[in-house]
């Protein structure tokens, strides 16, 4: 098909100011949806997304559109996910572009995952289109957030267009600047074939379906297909592209964008960002910016009940088909017994995971609280990675301790820039900029030790800046640091499952914080509990909660049993979800204690 | 076979009962008067004329009935169940509707030979915090009225941890009570249950209740102090003298088949539980189509295993582990060790001739325990 009828746009926005809602509406005024067939959110496929507002897995859409010239065009909206932890995806996605539409929220203005966005999408050589959202509010203040966009990001905001996408107000303009602005795609039809893998998952019918954008050359049905990472070859069964719903397509040219099928067995010979290319004459070069995802935060997953354990593995093996970016491998806790060591993306994708396990496949967990990778140089010279607080080596057999750093940057109206401040002092950040947008919004960027940034760092922002700022990160590099591992003691016996790595200046405070926040979240019971954080053989935190003194059924009788059986029944229920340990039964919540250790 | 018959009158509420219950209406009591007798004529005929070894009028308040409602009901009790000769008959009553020596003299003469007689407490302030119309020298009279009429077999009920009780009040409460020579006393902690006012006053903050661990003391020295008076603690809340625990009561714990008629009553037997409608009306017009005791559910093995358990865990004789076997196949032993082993180190629990029982410390703590065993 002619390129210059072509073109591929994608949307950057925060989450909340309106993505979806925009999309639904586009493709609502092109007629690719029929009103009465209309849902909110259409584009996004899983309940969980839908629920929480979040776009996890990319999206293609392919919309034919009428334009104004009135020439016919096709519009590939490529929707990408919308969070920190998932910025490599989001990249892969925008290189598939020509152009994005940057939608704020006009009430609210630029945050800071949209600015790395844009800043991605600028990388990417994208011509971007000023969006501003929810003008229907009587709070909306789009010149003032057209004035932030310009200073922020340097982007002429004269053209911007102001919308309600909840309303529709202005769409249509929107899709004209589409044709106008973002360029066609270049790229020969004649060359080999190079196509980009915007996003993967796993279907139980069709094996892998791979989205895609051919960037240079064709791609058949029935064509023998090469992926160049690991060259490993397949033929494609099914070539298509959703518009909305699949549909079958012989063949597409540079520019296009849609899905195959290939037998693919797994998502690891389907990754993103890999190039697909064709088995015979094949191109010589990949496409650039491939990069091997690698989890960053790990957690162990157990089992509440023993006999769940198979229960638990075959859940993982079905979500990791889905998630190539998510790890799992069997682990022992002395505390928890049978589990497995899971490795995410960031603290996002872990919660998405755990609730996914919880939701579809009814597991009942037990989730550790997560951890970053440390690196132990031992004395022999030797560098182990470490993802779990209680694997860590003997004090006398380490000869330094290495941990990850990010560079955060966080956006915040400037009345809380002390608040900012004082956390990210807190938790061990090196100041590097304080940047001012406008004369009320700052940008400030710190550098910090990943770990402090996996605790309770999201909740402690949002409460110091009354849930005004937003922050991006990424790693950086691996730092030497003074670290130790805190030891809980339950009634004596160490609980492998709630050890942490801590640094040792804060290790006492720390340790006498967590203690007594597990004194809370750990109810009375039958029996004494004493909870007790050590390092080393030192204790340097105790607490107990004595045992319950009473609780007895005064009186039953004839007509008082079915309900008291009722009643104990719905106790020992509630009980399942306690672990127990010796005489002591521990909630979830003591298990994530450290999370929210210094939250009071 | 147990027979409860149910009496849902008073003549008010009392503050911490969850019990729905009017203000007594004779036109009510009319009509409850007229369908028990086809309620008890009905299931004598069903069961064949069953032998009965105890009967209990419980309540709500039995001792308003007036007497011309008696003469309807006592007769056919015996017309149409075939009464242990030693049968055990209690007759549960206020103390400000027991004072007529006459009207017990009645009782017995239909056969009653047990007054369980509700006391509560001897302070007169905590009678009015709790809402009981009557007061300490009421409940005095009423004991001496008892015996008067002739009653060798009375039992007094009690209730500790009340607010602004401390323990050396409920030890008085105690020491009047056992001067009375009752042959039998319950005494219950008091349970606050959701909805009542009692319950509602301690939510706001208005009440000053015992702290748990008085509560605790309260609770071990008070049956510390019946045995030693010669009351034997054969249940949770239950003491007797050499021979007096009741039978009726007994009955329950063990698992025995109970026939409960009246508004509200439930029935359980060979394993089928059956409970009437609470509401008086309603169940009357059941009992006079004779369409009375349909409905009921079978318990399943599970549910009758776990009763059990409970149900037995509340009395001094314990869990026979034999039984417990017998019902499972499982040790009930084995399947608890290592919780067995830390509550015999408390001294929650005690293991002895084939039985499994709660100490006193155990009882105080049963719904605990009764979570974590395996069962």
């Amino acid at each position: 098909m002619d390129t210059s009828r072509i073109r591929n746009f994608s949307i950057i926005a925060h989450i909340d100011h309106g993505k979806s809602t925009l999309a639904d509406r586009i493709l609502e005024i092109t007629g690719l949806i029929n009103p009465r067939d209309m849902r909110e959110q259409y584009l996004d496929r899983m309940d969980l997304e839908r629920e929480r507002g979040i776009t996890i897995k990319a999206q293609t859409v392919r919309i034919p559109y009428k334009a104004a010239d009135g020439k016919d065009y096709i519009l590939n909206l490529i929707d990408t996910p919308g969070h920190v932890d998932f910025s490599y995806e989001v990249s892969r996605s925008l290189a598939a572009c020509e152009g994005a539409l940057l939608v704020v929220d006009a009430t609210q203005g630029v945050e800071a995952q949209t600015l790395a966005n844009v800043f991605l999408a600028l990388d990417n050589d994208l011509e971007i289109i000023p969006v501003l959202n929810k003008i229907d509010l009587p709070s909306a203040d789009p010149e003032a957030v057209k004035k932030e966009i310009e200073e922020a990001i340097g982007l002429p905001c004269g053209d911007a267009v102001s919308v309600s996408a909840k309303t529709g107000i202005n769409v249509a303009a929107v899709l004209e600047q589409i044709i106008v602005k973002i360029p066609p795609p270049a790229g020969k039809a004649e060359a080999p074939l190079r196509a980009l893998i915007v996003d993967s998952w796993y279907d139980s019918y069709q094996g892998v379906v791979v989205l895609f954008r051919v960037m240079e050359g064709t791609i058949t049905h029935g064509q023998r297909i090469r992926m160049m990472y690991n060259n490993a070859e397949f033929e494609v069964i099914r070539l298509g592209a959703f518009s909305p719903g699949p549909k079958d397509f012989p063949s597409f040219g540079p520019g296009e964008a849609g899905f195959f099928c290939a037998n693919i067995k797994t998502l690891t010979e389907a990754r993103v960002g890999d190039t697909v290319t064709n088995a015979v004459n094949p191109a010589t070069e990949p496409l650039p910016g491939f990069k091997e995802v690698k989890p960053m935060v790990f957690c162990g997953l157990y089992p509440v009940d023993a006999a769940e354990y198979e229960i638990l593995k075959s859940a993982l093996e079905k979500l990791r088909l889905n998630d190539a970016a998510f790890t799992y491998e069997p682990e022992t806790s002395q505390a928890l017994g049978f589990g497995f060591r899971c490795g995410f993306l960031g603290l996002l994708h872990m919660e998405i995971i755990q609730e996914r396990l919880e939701r579809e496949f009814g597991a009942n967990l037990i989730a550790t609280a997560p951890s970053v990778i440390y690196k132990v140089e031992t004395l022999s010279g030797a560098i182990i990675p470490v993802d779990n607080p209680s694997k860590l080596p003997k004090t006398q057999e380490i000869a330094a301790l290495y941990e990850p750093f990010a560079r955060l940057e966080i956006h915040t109206p400037n009345e809380y820039v002390g608040g900012v401040f004082k956390l990210c002092e807190e938790k061990r950040g090196i100041q590097k900029d304080v940047r001012y947008l406008t004369a009320t919004r700052v940008v400030i960027t710190y550098e910090l030790p990943f770990a402090e940034i996996v605790y309770d760092f999201f909740d402690r922002l949002k409460s110091s800046t009354r849930g005004y700022a937003s922050l991006d990160y990424e790693i950086m590099d691996y730092r030497a640091s003074d670290l130790v591992k805190l030891d809980i003691l339950i009634n004596g016996d160490p609980v492998d499952a709630l050890a942490v790595i801590v640094h040792r200046e804060n290790s006492y405070k720390f340790g006498r914080a967590l203690a007594l926040k597990l004194k809370r979240v750990i109810p009375r019971q039958l029996f004494e509990v004493i909870i007790q954080a050590a390092i080393g053989t030192k204790v340097i935190a105790r607490e107990r909660n004595s045992p319950i003194g009473k609780n007895v059924i005064a009186k039953c009788y004839g007509g008082d049993i079915t309900r008291k059986r009722k009643l104990l029944e719905k106790q020992k229920e509630g009980k399942k979800r306690m672990k127990r340990m010796g005489n002591v039964e521990l909630p979830q919540e003591a298990f994530l204690a450290a999370l929210k250790a210094t939250e009071d | 076979m147990l027979l409860y018959i149910h009496v849902p009158f008073c003549r008010s509420k009392c503050r911490y009962c969850a019990f729905v219950s009017r203000p007594l209406d004779m036109a009510e009591v009319e009509v409850y008067a007229a369908a028990l007798p086809l309620e008890i004529r009905h299931f004598g005929k069903k069961l064949g004329r069953p032998k009965v070894e105890t009967v209990y009028f419980g309540g709500g308040t039995p001792s308003l009935l007036p007497p011309w409602a008696l003469s309807r009901l006592m007769p056919e009790i015996n017309k149409h169940f075939d009464l242990h000769p030693a049968v055990e008959w209690t007759f549960e009553a206020n103390p400000d509707s027991a004072l007529d020596v006459e009207y017990l003299k009645i009782l017995a003469s239909y056969g009653v030979n047990r007054i369980s007689l509700g006391v509560q407490s001897f302070s007169d302030a905590a009678l009015t915090r709790l809402g009981r119309p009557h007061n300490a020298k009421t409940a005095m009279a009423a004991v001496n009225a008892v015996r008067q009429a002739g009653f060798v077999n009375l039992s007094l009920d009690f209730i500790w941890g009340l607010p602004n009780q401390r323990e050396g009040a409920w030890l008085e409460d105690l020491k009047m009570a056992v001067r009375l020579r009752p042959e039998h006393l319950s005494c219950y902690g008091l349970t606050l249950e959701p909805g009542t006012p009692l319950a509602a006053d301690a939510e706001a903050g208005g009440l000053e209740l015992p702290t748990e661990s008085e509560q605790g003391r309260m609770y071990i020295h008070g049956a510390e102090f019946l045995e030693e008076q010669g009351y034997l603690q054969y249940e949770i809340s239950s003491f007797a003298r050499m021979g007096f625990q009741s039978r009726h009561n007994s009955g329950y714990w063990e698992g025995r088949d109970y026939l409960g008629l009246g508004p509200g009553a439930v029935s359980t037997l060979s394993g089928v539980r059956h409970e009437n409608p609470r509401d008086v009306r309603e169940w009357a017009a059941l009992a006079k189509t004779g369409r009375c005791g349909a409905g009921g559910v079978a318990l399943t093995r599970e549910e009758r295993v776990r009763e059990y358990v409970m149900l037995s865990l509340r009395t001094a004789k314990g869990l026979r582990l034999s039984i417990y076997r017998r019902l499972t196949g499982i040790d009930f032993l084995k399947e608890n060790e290592s919780l067995l082993t830390a509550l015999r180190q408390k001294e929650l629990i005690r293991l002895n001739n084939g039985h499994l029982r709660l100490t006193k410390n155990g009882f105080l703590v049963s719904n605990l325990i009764l979570e974590r065993l395996r069962y």
